[in-house]
């Protein structure tokens, strides 16, 4: 054996094993999904990925998605913070299998990881980051399925006013996207209603003590304290406000509609609080029945957030099977062609910037230990 | 709420969270005091006091405030000291007592790793969301006119007030306190005098470790929620105020706890929310400018 044919056959045997190290590309198509799996909102994380997984479930029972592909999922954590949000939309980015994304619970997440998914042309469907700028981005991949602050901001300062009766108003956010984002859009609604601002005041995610501003709220003699922010905050908010005997009534926003909440407060501190929610009680949603009821039986209780992935999801997979391609120009031009799509949660019809036509914000309180839903406003900003 | 009212309540406020401020400077410092090391693994400590404190109240399935609450309480307190006392003692023997004979700064990065280590090992444990830590003691408030108090802060005044009077007890009226006063000031003329300063050394961390587990419990009541990071902020916290002090000088400790709470609240009340660090760091500065080893600082004549 001369030595060009031992080259030529090592050469063969490399080649060979690089082939069969490559193969036939498996025929297996993604869907990405990325929330808080770890840390203080894991609950909120966790209860969405079940919905996830059971649009999965469910569309995969009723026939094939994409013939001779499996459709999976590619989950990752982004800890709520939107550094990690950011690191888990590249790595689902340079995956050529993964074609579209559910994604991020937290619009500080979102925001910036919408660059991401735009940059590769991914079909970006948001379940709950209600964050209006989010889709004043220009974006054509993205859409969501929950309604924005700026209809759940003013609901809630007219709820406020209206139905509470609230003259001086302290308003605490937690200088998030989303929960300062929130605070103004409650601010705004609330000028125009004739009630006194007596403050705004910024709280940092994952501070405890809150007395001092609770004292100074107090003292300014608020009747009504709104706040803006997620529920691990908020449950200390409402314990601190009973342990100071704070007389003003506390009012939120769809970020503290997680059972959670009422442990975390104390069921006795959490009595008679209000929150505004993105959408009505999904228990009195017709159409939600048979997920409400399937969700309830598997895993005993119903996820504030579970509802809008599940929906997202549907639709993320709904496109993937109009498109009868895994490409991801091919999904994203399906999706557009997607109109009135019936949906749990609604009939759901996109503008022009992805967002949906379902525009009801509901009003819940905590009673006996447990949520209560009171009304829907129907929201116009 | 009068203005006096208001003043005296955020002097509250603040002097809650001073106390537990001050529970786990004393453990800094004294360590400091001792190795010259900062045990950046501290506020670990601190955070697995609570969790010890969590898993006692899983395991005995108590839920709220019934009768022997007080009791359960002050046993709760006990475990937390004594595990985290143990805790420091392995921490000690494993991480910095073979690196004695190393540069310091060797010792500073265990001391961060034995932190991650920790950090991780609570969240491996115990999951990585917030963990519900029912208060033992009635969830009422004791007013008079506006100004409130609760029986949970009233706790951590008197327990805090209790574990200073006894640790100054220790260390200037008992043989092993004068030990670790000689140790710290000159440890080789210590060890001619016959003191193992090895052994004073493990007791320290162990001393220290204790006041901080105490520290985690009272915290973790008060707040009703432990998380596997509570360490990292509130350690941080508490070194402020240990440097504030005078690190290496245990009333230093004690004052600076105290006096970073009281700023933090009073600048919180009154200034705002979003100030307050800035506020209190920016004393720190101040501080350290004009005296640059603390309020009550060391004396440096003592260890030349």
């Amino acid at each position: 054996m001369n030595t060009s044919s031992v080259r030529s056959a090592t050469l063969a045997a490399a080649l060979f094993f690089l082939l069969a190290g490559c193969g036939k590309p498996e025929a297996v198509v993604r869907v990405g999904f990325v929330g808080p799996l770890t840390g203080d909102q894991a609950a909120h994380g966790l209860d969405m990925l079940r919905g996830v997984q059971m649009a999965l479930e469910n569309v995969k029972s009723q026939g094939e998605i994409l013939p001779g592909y499996r459709v999976e999922l590619s989950v990752l954590d982004d800890q709520r913070s939107p550094s990690q949000a950011v690191s888990a939309a590249k790595r689902l980015a340079s995956d050529p299998t993964v074609v579209a994304v559910v994604g991020h619970l937290n619009s500080s997440c979102t925001k910036p990881a919408s660059v991401i998914y735009n940059e590769a042309r991914m079909l970006h469907v948001n379940p709950v980051s209600s964050n209006p700028e989010i889709s004043r981005q220009g974006f054509d991949n993205f859409y969501r399925v929950c309604p924005t602050d700026d209809l759940q901001g003013p609901a809630g300062a007219r709820f406020a006013v209206e139905k509470l009766g609230a003259k001086k108003i302290f308003v605490i956010d937690d200088m998030t996207t989303y929960g300062r984002g929130l605070a103004n859009e409650f601010m705004k609604k609330a000028k125009t209603l004739n009630v006194q601002l007596l403050g705004h005041e910024g709280i940092a995610q994952g501070e405890k003590d809150f007395t001092p501003l609770l004292t100074k709220v107090k003292s300014l003699g608020a009747d009504l304290i709104y706040f803006a922010g997620m529920f691990p905050e908020a449950a200390l908010l409402i314990k601190q406000r009973r342990e100071l005997n704070v007389p003003a009534s506390f009012l939120g926003g769809d970020g503290l509609y997680e059972p959670t909440l009422i442990q975390l407060a104390t069921p006795q501190a959490a009595e008679g609080i209000y929150l505004t929610t993105l959408g009505a009680d999904i228990h009195q949603v017709p159409k939600a029945k048979q997920f409400v009821e399937s969700f309830e039986q598997r895993y005993h209780h119903m996820g504030s957030y579970s509802s809008y992935a599940y929906e997202a999801t549907r639709l993320a997979l709904e496109a993937i099977h109009r498109a009868g391609r895994p490409e991801r120009t091919a999904v994203l031009l399906a999706m557009k062609g997607i109109k009135e799509y019936p949906g749990i949660l609604g009939v759901h019809t996109f503008d022009e910037k992805g967002d949906t036509t379902l525009r009801t914000i509901g009003i819940f309180t905590v009673r006996d230990g447990k949520f209560q839903f009171l009304e829907a406003f129907e929201g116009k900003s | 709420m009068s203005s006096s009212e208001l003043f005296l309540q955020q002097v509250i406020n603040g002097l809650t969270i001073g106390s537990v401020y001050a529970l786990i400077a004393l453990g800094y410092t004294m360590v400091y005091g001792i190795m010259q090391l900062i045990n950046f693994a501290h506020g670990e400590v601190f955070m697995v006091g609570a969790y010890l404190g969590l898993s006692v109240i899983l395991a005995a399935g108590l839920q709220a405030p019934a009768a022997g609450s007080l009791a359960w309480f002050l046993f709760l307190i006990a475990v937390a000291a004594a595990g985290c006392a143990v805790l420091g003692l392995i921490i000690e023997r494993v991480a910095y007592r073979p690196l004695r004979r190393a540069p310091k700064l060797s010792l500073l990065i265990t001391a961060i790793g034995v932190s991650f280590f920790l950090q991780n090992a609570v969240m491996i444990g115990y999951g990585a969301q917030d963990r519900y830590l029912p208060s033992l003691l009635p969830a009422v408030t004791w007013g008079k006119g506006a100004v409130t108090v609760t029986p949970l802060q009233l706790m951590i005044f008197v327990v805090a007030f209790l574990l200073m009077v006894l640790l100054h007890r220790i260390v200037y009226a008992t043989g092993f306190g004068r030990a670790m006063r000689a140790s710290a000031q000159d440890p080789l003329a210590a060890r001619l005098m016959g003191i193992s300063v090895d052994k004073v050394t493990a007791l320290t961390f162990a001393l220290g470790s204790a006041l901080a587990g105490v520290g985690g419990v009272l915290f973790g009541s008060h707040y009703s929620t432990v998380n596997f990071h509570d360490g990292y902020l509130t350690g941080l916290k508490a070194f402020t105020a240990a440097v504030l002090g005078g690190i290496g000088n245990i009333p230093g400790a004690m004052v600076g706890g105290l006096l970073l709470g009281l700023i933090e609240g009073l600048s919180a009340g009154y200034v705002s929310t979003q100030w307050k660090n800035v506020i209190a760091f920016a004393v720190l500065v101040l501080v350290l400018l004009f005296r640059p080893r603390g309020l009550l600082g060391e004396r440096v004549a003592e260890r030349a």
